[in-house]
């Protein structure tokens, strides 16, 4: 075993989008980190950095001060947002972490959609690949934690196919045309302009347009707002043009990854007086946020971020709860089956090696005899060796199955320790990356 | 208090009950239900109205008949306006002022006017009163606008979500609502005067009422709101509260001739 499985973050559930938004990574700075966090006690490492969450999951044989570790790595890069701020955000309070079997449960949750704002929501799971692949490009992915995700992956395609989790989740697509219901009578006037090009404001787009809606895409970069635009069949405005664009929309949806808001409440002022009090929505779900917060105050303006969506969310789960219930226990089943697949892959290697060993033995012996028997013939000679491994077999049968069993247990690691001590066994080998990816392809 | 007076008074009144039901959460069938009640209770006054014309108590005959048309013309708006609008949140803030003003009509007895009004002053009671009538549902509209709005504010999305009339549409029919109450209530304000006029000539004295005053700020309110809108595109809650405000100058007339009259 190379270590344990363990988890550092913070969640919707444990912090503000305020806090959230001060730790949230691009996926650029993820590998540069993740590289940097590795060390002799954290073997392996992978980063999800959402509008969500941000978590770190790293392998440790030595768990606790990884976590340790772990944490003033979070207290760091939020150290300097308290003093910019002048604020406590309370991060000891905030953050959480799990180790071991805990750890495990949390990512089988989270690739399962079960602690997402919108509980079934489909974008978490390819967000937590992302997280994956941006980690095997780092270089921090080992066995453990490469075998931990693609389990985690099985259990969420589990979860979605066998429950109705996924059916009708409150989404940004649902909150937008909701609102837009709410404000006007009809959407074949209405304008939604799409700011960023992330996933979620694709399929936004999508569910307004099929209302009928008029869709516009900007995008600081001009080649990927073209590339959306395609994709959806809509227009392109140009982002250095973004105030002549808020003047035409009604709807907003933004989703950029800009480390300062890109809608300030100046501009949207200004917007407004020329609006003549127009009623205009705006639906942010970027992280660090794109509209400043003040804008909600304005008169006509009706601004949603991140967390309104979760509250909005979890009035909703109320209805699917049986469901994600159902998913909850899928999710332990899950969790059972790979700790236990885990550990008889630990097994796998100590079952090897001590028949190797025996064997060796045996084949010795056996040689060693048809030295002293000048007249044993090619047949005696196969038969003398057949009857040692035989005798090996049979020797080895009970303690096999012995291990094995114990293998899945808590006492496994117990048992394997054991058998090497006792038959001189050589170190533990590690499981090459090349098995984790084939588990990863199943 | 006749019988038929009673029926439309109950059927207002369980139309305010189902329309109420319906805005706290009750199904569409709440709403038709409601609809229908005050279909019922506005033909059955629109019966009444004939009679008690019949007998001389048309609606300029006295302050309470006056009233009572200002709810018949409520009632009927905003069925017109049901046809057009999905309104069904907003039947709880329209009828429950029908109900009100209808009591308030009803308990007091009906007095005679003092002197022959004259085609102007016929013409001015009307006009006054159809006024009234479209601004008071003009301020139903707005108040249920910034009902609403507060919870859109307040992301209480529940609380409007599949039951709710949209913003925009409320914001258009409390304008439209707000400009021809304006137009009807001006020339209501301009027979007044006239009205005035010619009967202080007759009668040697002109009086300043505190009604006058409340009108002509009530007219204002509304001018400015309808300038406002137009030049610099007040809409949403500014202009809502601004009807309101120009509502209860209006509210205030009539409470004042009321009390003059009931005195």
């Amino acid at each position: 075993m190379k270590g344990d499985l363990l988890v550092v973050g913070l969640s919707h559930r444990t912090a503000p989008v305020e806090v959230r938004e001060r730790l949230a990574v691009t996926p650029a700075e993820i590998e540069v980190l993740l590289r940097a966090l590795r060390s002799d006690r954290i073997t392996e490492l992978a980063m999800i950095s959402t509008c969500n969450r941000v978590e770190i999951y790293a392998v440790s044989t030595d768990g606790p001060a990884a976590l340790g570790s772990l944490r003033d790595h979070m207290h760091e890069r939020l150290g300097v947002a308290v003093l910019d701020q002048g604020q406590a955000y309370g991060l000891d309070r905030r953050l959480y972490q799990r180790l071991g079997r805990e750890a495990v449960h949390h990512l089988f949750r989270v690739s399962a959609s079960l602690d997402s704002i919108v509980v079934g929501e489909p974008q978490i799971l390819g967000q937590v690949k992302e997280a994956l692949e941006a980690a095997q490009r780092a270089g921090t992915v080992g066995s453990t934690l490469g075998y931990y995700f693609s389990r985690a992956f099985r259990a969420a395609r589990r979860v979605r196919r066998e429950t109705a989790i996924a059916l009708q989740p409150i989404s940004v697509s649902s909150v937008a045309v909701d609102l837009a219901r709410t404000v006007w009578e009809g959407f074949s006037d209405l304008r939604v302009l799409i700011i960023g090009a992330g996933k979620m404001s694709d399929l936004a787009a999508r569910s307004l347009r099929a209302q009928g809606a008029t869709v516009a895409v900007t995008n600081r970069t001009q080649a990927r707002a073209e590339e959306l635009a395609s994709r959806l069949g809509c227009e392109v405005e140009p982002f250095a043009d973004l105030p002549r664009a808020l003047l035409r929309a009604d709807i907003v949806i933004t989703s950029t990854g800009a480390r300062e808001p890109i809608v300030g409440r100046e501009l949207v002022v200004e917007v407004q007086k020329l609006r003549r009090g127009r009623p205009l929505v705006i639906i942010d779900i970027a992280v660090p946020r794109d509209v400043e917060a003040s804008v909600e105050e304005l008169d006509g303006v009706y601004l949603w971020n991140i967390d309104h969506l979760q509250r909005e969310a979890q009035k909703n789960l109320q209805d699917r709860r049986q469901e994600a219930e159902r998913a909850e226990v899928m999710v332990d089943e899950e969790v059972a089956r790979a700790l236990a697949v885990e550990r008889g892959r630990a097994v796998g290697p100590t079952i090897a090696a001590l028949r190797a060993r025996l064997l060796g033995l045996a084949r010795a012996e056996a040689d060693k005899l048809a030295g002293k028997l000048p007249d044993l013939d090619d047949r005696g000679r196969r038969e003398v060796q057949a009857m040692t491994e035989a005798l090996v077999n049979k020797i080895l049968h009970a303690p096999l199955v012995t291990l094995k069993d114990g293998a899945s247990s808590a006492e496994g690691q117990a048992l394997i320790e054991a058998v090497h001590k006792l038959f001189g066994l050589p170190e533990l080998e590690v499981i090459s990356n090349e098995d984790a990816a084939m588990e990863e392809g199943e | 208090m006749d019988a038929v007076t009673i029926l439309y008074l109950a059927a207002y009144a369980t139309s305010t009950g189902f329309f109420l039901l319906r805005h706290m959460g009750g199904g569409q069938r709440a709403a038709g239900v409601g609809r229908a009640l005050l279909t019922a209770g506005f033909l059955l006054q629109l019966g009444d109205i004939g009679v008690r014309c019949v007998r001389l108590q048309h609606p300029a005959s006295s302050t309470p008949e006056a009233i009572a048309l200002i709810a018949w013309l409520i009632a009927g708006g905003f069925l017109l306006a049901s046809l057009r609008y999905r309104l069904d949140a907003a039947g709880a803030f329209a009828v429950a002022p029908v109900l009100v003003l209808l009591l308030l009509a009803r308990v007091v007895p009906s007095e005679s006017a003092a002197a022959p009004l004259g085609s102007l002053g016929l013409t001015h009671i009307l006009l006054a009163t159809l006024g009234v009538a479209t601004f008071a549902l003009a301020a139903a509209v707005a108040v249920l606008y910034l009902w609403q709005e507060r919870q859109l504010r307040h992301k209480h999305l529940e609380q409007l979500r599949g039951k709710s009339t949209p913003l925009d549409t409320l914001d258009r029919l409390a304008a439209r609502c707000v400009s021809f109450g304006f137009l009807v209530f001006t020339l209501g304000i301009v027979t007044g005067a006239l009205w005035v006029a010619r009967l202080g000539l007759v009668s040697g004295r002109a009086d300043v009422r505190p009604e006058y005053v409340l009108a002509l700020a009530s007219w204002l309110a509304f001018g400015v709101l309808l300038l406002a809108r137009a030049g610099a595109g007040w809409r949403g809650r500014r202009a809502a509260w601004l009807t309101l405000g120009g509502f209860a100058g209006a509210l205030l007339v009539v409470v004042s001739y009321f009390i003059r009259h009931a005195a």
